[in-house]
């Protein structure tokens, strides 16, 4: 019988901050992000194009600098009532990923309006995130779309194929492992390309290689696609 | 002391959980010491239950490793913030205590007004200048110029701003006068808080107390009969006092559905105007301010250049004239037409996208209940053509299609039938009501 050893549950985390997010294509996005005092801004694009990377960033920030900060993925299945809305004006920030999933349930919009005319009105801040561009959300109260209209909007920009590689290279390196050129190429060609799958991936190949104690090389990873 | 202990307690749960967890979770919470104890306070109940079922627990845990004392811990919901008023705790509020003077020597409470909404940076144009003369007049003479000045119009196009404005003039001249501005839907919340707390007395003798109640969106009110009611005692009660009402709305108080008749017609008591979408000149006035007010030089072909293109609502204009600044800021480029196209690349395609022959032919038969396919067939009775002629008045208007294109998409027509169309309705603009408003309201509709 061949015994194999079972990794610690002492994994490094591999923390969504600004300095890891690879802005090819969205460098201004990024400084106005990190450096302008913009109390509402708009972030959309299409799945896997870093959205959450960046709201977790902003929040991370927020925290270092003392600020109270709360991040509301509408898209989890906890987060099911337009009531976790309420109160969060108090915060510093505010940060809401996936708008385009409450469009169309009125409670939601209601709900989403209050908060926008609140911290408006406290002067906090408000980032949002949605798959599509604020007039293309399927919202249907006007009074929310011309708000969410109201900030600096940006398109997060679809990485290129060479800068995958080197986010995945990057990625790989905070959790402690070796990702060559030519295994993170093979990787791209052979899985699905968008970045959450190929973290993912990343994340089931390190608990591998602990596992059997081995590196990552092609004939390693082949074995898990 | 216990700060360091929460803090080293949170390191802790954060190399715990995961980073989503964590944020939705435990950043949002705020923390106050009190001797040997900790409160957290969450921002509302759906934290506050979830701290209780899942977390609560592990942070007794952790706090009790990290500590020698092992502090008492509570969670409850709250801010730590000091609570701002027009949201006074009922109880502190003198009812029906306040002389109506607003030469009253009690101090001013907090008004929610914004001071940067001013009648100086309101940039004035056809559409919007007599709700501008009429917000001055009522600035100048509250309680008797118009009362209640009822100011309704489509978003976004600067009716807030006029509310504010009235109440920062009326707050210059008197000092001490007690000026509320809030939305509608913050009315409903602080009455039924009001209600749960068995304060609804406190609550009306609070808001029939100011100088001057300044309620936002009020169409929020529809189908809120509690909330009409109250709202309607407090109105009259204001009105006969000479206190000053300013309400704004998204269209003609008449047209609100689900609002009682006897507001509908109180609305109408005072003085109604209506805010119109700006015009060009207008939106490339807003944005040269804009861009002026944040010590950016905009050219005027640039402000040209965004206006023409959208058209839709001030807030839109707004927010295209920051992600310039802000691209301009970052590179540190000057704003020129070809930088301003870059840098709006994707929000102009999809005005460009919006506007078709199509589009425009589908939204306007939606608009009067009739079928495309009746646009573009022979029929000359007036329910068709009428839509059909307004239909291409706004392909001739919003698109860049040639007049024998716009004829030839309406079933072959000729171009000199899109000519009439034109010259028609711009007549009819002028004498019959009904058709400006059904103009403004589908450009409207195709710019948003």
């Amino acid at each position: 019988m061949v015994y194999r050893q079972i990794p610690l549950n002492l994994q490094l985390r591999a923390e969504a901050t600004f300095d890891n997010f690879v802005s090819a294509g969205n460098e201004s996005l990024l400084h106005t992000l990190c450096n302008s005092d913009e109390r509402y801004i708009y972030l959309w694009g299409g799945d896997a194009c870093g959205k959450t990377h960046l709201l977790q960033a902003l929040c991370h920030q927020a925290s270092q600098l003392n600020k109270t900060a709360a991040y509301i993925p509408l898209c989890d299945d906890d987060i099911s009532e337009p009531d976790i809305l309420t109160g969060l004006e108090t915060l510093d920030l505010v940060c809401i990923d996936d708008l385009h999933i409450i469009a169309a349930q009125p409670q939601w919009e209601i709900a989403l309006f209050n908060l926008f005319n609140r911290v408006r009105e406290k002067g906090g801040r408000l980032f949002i995130t949605a798959r599509v561009a604020p007039n293309k959300t399927q919202i249907q109260l006007a009074d929310l779309v011309s708000r969410l209209n109201w900030g600096v909007v940006f398109q997060i920009i679809n990485l290129p194929e060479q800068d995958k590689i080197e986010v995945l290279q990057l990625r790989a390196t905070q959790l402690g492992l070796e990702l060559t050129n030519e295994v993170a190429e093979y990787l791209l060609k052979r899985s699905p390309r968008d970045m959450a799958n190929l973290f993912s991936l990343l994340g089931k190949l390190d608990t591998a290689s602990l596992t059997e104690q081995r590196r990552l090389t092609i004939p390693f990873v082949r074995q898990y696609l | 002391m216990s700060q360091t202990l929460w803090e080293r307690c949170i390191d802790r749960l954060e190399s715990e959980l995961s980073q989503q967890q964590f944020s939705t979770w435990i950043r949002p919470l705020q923390v106050v010491e009190e001797g040997d104890a900790i409160r957290l306070l969450a921002p509302n109940r759906f934290v506050l239950d979830r701290i209780n079922d899942k977390y609560m627990a592990r942070i007794h845990e952790l706090m009790a490793d990290v500590s020698e004392c092992s502090p008492r811990i509570s969670v409850e919901i709250g801010s730590s913030q000091k609570p701002e008023l027009p949201s006074p705790p009922p109880s502190v509020i003198p009812a029906a205590t306040r002389s109506i003077s607003s030469n009253s020597q009690q101090p001013a409470r907090s008004s929610s007004l914004n001071p940067s909404y001013t009648f100086d940076n309101f940039v004035e144009g056809k559409s919007n200048q007599l709700g501008k003369a009429a917000s001055q007049q009522v600035g100048e003479n509250p309680g008797t110029a118009y009362n209640p000045l009822f100011i309704y119009g489509g978003v976004g196009l600067g009716k807030t701003h006029l509310m504010h404005a009235v109440g920062n003039m009326i707050r210059q001249t008197k000092p001490n006068a007690q000026v509320v501005y809030l939305h509608s839907e913050r009315f409903v919340a602080d009455m039924v808080k009001a209600l749960q707390r068995n304060a609804i007395n406190e609550f009306k003798a609070y808001y029939r107390s100011v100088d001057a109640l300044l309620i936002d969106d009020i169409q929020f009110f529809a189908k809120k009969e509690r909330s009409q009611e109250e709202f309607f005692h407090t109105f009259n009660a204001l009105l006969e006092g000479e206190q000053q009402v300013i309400l704004t709305c998204d269209r003609y108080p008449k047209e609100v559905d689900g609002l009682e008749e006897r507001l509908k017609s109180r609305f109408g008591w005072g003085l109604t105007v209506a805010i119109e979408p700006p015009e060009l000149e207008t939106r490339v006035a807003i944005l040269i301010k804009k861009a002026h007010q944040s010590g950016v030089n905009l050219p005027q072909e640039v402000a040209f250049f965004i206006a023409q293109r959208i058209r839709s609502n001030i807030r839109e204009l707004e927010g295209a004239l920051r992600r310039v600044m802000a691209n301009a800021q970052f590179t540190g480029r000057p704003i020129t037409i070809d930088f301003a196209k870059e840098a709006l690349r994707d929000l102009l395609s999809l005005q460009d996208k919006l506007v078709t022959i199509e589009n425009i032919q589908k939204t306007v038969a939606e608009y009067y209940k009739i079928r495309v396919a009746d646009l573009l067939s022979k029929r000359r009775n007036r329910s068709i053509a009428r839509p059909r002629q307004m239909a291409m008045k706004l392909c001739k208007e919003l698109t860049n299609h040639s007049l024998p294109e716009i004829g030839d998409a309406f079933g072959g027509r000729d171009h000199t039938t899109v000519i009439h169309a034109v010259k028609k309705i711009i007549e009819l603009k002028e004498t019959e009501y009904k058709i400006g408003e059904d103009h403004a309201n589908l450009l409207r509709t195709l710019s948003t």
